[in-house]
């Protein structure tokens, strides 16, 4: 069982400070909600952990099973078990899914692994997420859409098997089906040995994967821990609430219309409107 | 240095340019410096040319006419050598040539002279160890003759390499197309000079070109630059070039997967010079591309 601490972590961008402290600890079997309104610092907080140069970390420490990982490189934190599923995943023409899914698994091998059981494993999980049967002969996201993308990011956690995953919005650009897809997916993953954050701004995803601690981030700290019934106070209420406890909220505007219904949100919202 | 597979059935090594080693089919023949083809049906042969230090070598090859021929060259030289290379395509020959640059150095001047309804598609692997310079000049000398050029380029390790590709129309209805692409790493330099020259009478004509590079480091030095030289009203004519940094986003989403820089690198440059691969329409290219630049970067 993996764990990982995250303890009084303040990150910037540039000149401006995103995390002003953010403590949080996930064990495996665990699996966490983090929710929040736009531009408070949710993706900031998990493209930290996974290393994007980007992100300077000025205080604080992070830790994966007692590793210190502001110590490592980006692939060095992959390889000790973390796994970023990403919001905006990157194309990269001119590169097979096979040969990238192939590298990457072996990239956590001492010994490379047969392309038979690379085959099998692969068309397995390709079947299991519904996705093109032509997927390993084409370019790394090229082309896809955002659905396919986001599939192929599960598909990835699947194949490496992360100790501790970190989901950044998995759920938009899904459709119904997919939604039910993607989150089989990650139940299927649930064990002792499988920690998971993740970000979504609806309560469908949760709804399908149930969250066992919830945690609403603004204004670059946790503001508030609790059970599933965080997820479903923010479904029927928004983030006013958040205000009238004395907390600031960074970047307003971009929430105060409520929260923006995708595909997946819940139909008895859209008629209420 | 000199190590070479010879992995067609027929073949000829010209070593500091004497015949050192050969097994070629009838109706192929070498002598005094040229090879001629003159054979009935389709045929592949492999052509190694070995050049010693500061040594030189000038070869000829001529292709008859209605002749099909795949012709698959390893070029070995040692520093400060120099190949020079003329290449005739009579009427209406099909040609299909992939060119493997091994040399630790050196320079490689050619011509290739297409005749009336002649093709030419060439595939040239340039991920040789060292500097290097190399001039590929076509002349479209016949009318409805194509050439088309691929040429994948790797500099690294302050390399300096310079690669001028010409074609030049001087017939009617001639069609010429090159598509060179390059990376650069490590301090290297890469300079690709394109150039397509229409001269004047040569209606029906298109001359295409693309140059692209990437750079990996902030040290490299590279420059793309197209010409394109046009006499004549009616033609087609095209041309892009562009130099491009590495995208550092590309870099970070293969290693949050587990893979080492290094091995990122060598995934990017791959799938950059892939493209080259994609256009062509002949297997043996094709094949013979994919598997040398699967070993970029190794």
């Amino acid at each position: 069982m993996s764990t990982l601490i995250i303890k009084d972590l303040h990150v910037e961008v540039g000149d401006k400070e995103i995390l002003k402290g953010v403590n949080l600890t996930i064990n495996g079997g665990e699996v966490h909600a983090l929710m929040g309104p736009n531009g408070n610092g949710k993706s900031t907080l998990l493209s930290t952990i996974m290393g994007h140069p980007k992100y300077k970390v000025t205080q604080g420490t992070m830790t994966l099973d007692g590793k210190d990982l502001l110590a490592m490189e980006v692939d060095e934190r992959a390889r000790a078990g973390l796994f970023l599923g990403m919001q905006y995943p990157q194309e990269i023409p001119g590169i097979t899914n096979s040969d990238f899914l192939r590298a990457a698994m072996n990239s956590r091998r001492d010994t490379p692994i047969s392309l038979f059981k690379f085959i099998r494993t692969l068309d397995k999980n390709i079947e299991d997420l519904h996705m093109d049967e032509n997927l390993a002969h084409r370019y790394l996201n090229e082309g896809f859409s955002g659905g396919e993308k986001k599939r192929n990011e599960i598909l990835q956690m699947k194949l490496l098997e992360p100790s501790i995953a970190l989901l950044d919005e998995i759920d938009s650009g899904l459709d119904i089906d997919a939604l039910h897809v993607v989150s089989d997916a990650i139940n299927s993953m649930r064990s002792e040995n499988f920690g998971c954050i993740m970000v979504s701004h609806y309560e469908r995803m949760f709804e399908l994967v149930k969250p066992t601690h919830v945690h609403i981030l603004v204004s670059g700290r946790i503001v508030e821990n609790g059970g599933y019934e965080l997820v479903e106070k923010i479904d029927n209420e928004g983030y006013e609430w958040i205000k009238e406890k004395g907390i600031e909220i960074d970047n307003e505007e971009d929430f105060n219309h409520g929260i923006i219904l995708g595909a997946c949100g819940k139909k008895e919202q859209l008629n209420n409107e | 240095m000199n190590k070479y597979t010879l992995s067609s059935q027929f073949y000829i090594v010209l070593t500091n340019g004497e015949c050192s080693q050969s097994h070629l089919p009838d109706r192929v023949c070498y002598h005094d410096g040229t090879i001629s083809f003159c054979n009935l049906s389709p045929i592949e042969v492999q052509i190694v040319y070995l050049l010693d230090k500061h040594q030189q070598m000038d070869v000829h090859i001529e292709i008859d006419k209605n002749t099909e021929v795949n012709i698959i060259e390893s070029r070995i030289l040692a520093k400060d050598s120099k190949l020079t290379r003329n290449l005739v395509i009579k009427e209406d020959a099909i040609v299909h040539l992939f060119g493997e640059n091994d040399s630790s150095d050196g320079e490689i001047l050619e011509d290739i002279h297409l005749f009336e309804n002649a093709t030419c598609q060439y595939g040239y692997a340039e991920l040789s160890d060292g500097d290097f310079n190399g001039i590929y000049h076509y002349y479209l000398d016949g009318e409805g003759a194509q050439a088309k050029v691929r040429m994948a380029i790797l500099s690294k390790e302050k390399e300096d390499k310079h690669y001028e590709v010409l074609i030049q129309h001087n017939k009617p209805h001639t069609y010429g197309q090159m598509d060179n692409y390059g990376v650069v790493k490590d301090e290297g330099k890469l300079v690709i000079d394109g150039i397509g020259t229409i001269t004047k009478g040569q209606s029906g004509s298109a001359s295409h070109q693309n140059n692209r590079i990437m750079v990996f480091d902030e040290k490299c030095k590279a420059s793309a630059n197209p010409f394109l030289y046009i006499d004549e009203y009616d033609v087609k004519a095209s041309h892009a070039a562009g130099v491009g940094k590495i995208d550092e986003e590309h870099l970070y989403y293969l290693q949050s997967r587990g893979l080492t820089k290094k091995q990122a690198m060598q995934l990017i440059t791959y799938g950059y010079l892939q493209p080259v691969i994609e256009v062509i329409d002949n297997d043996m290219l094709k094949e013979r591309f994919e598997k040398a630049l699967s070993k970029v970067g190794e």
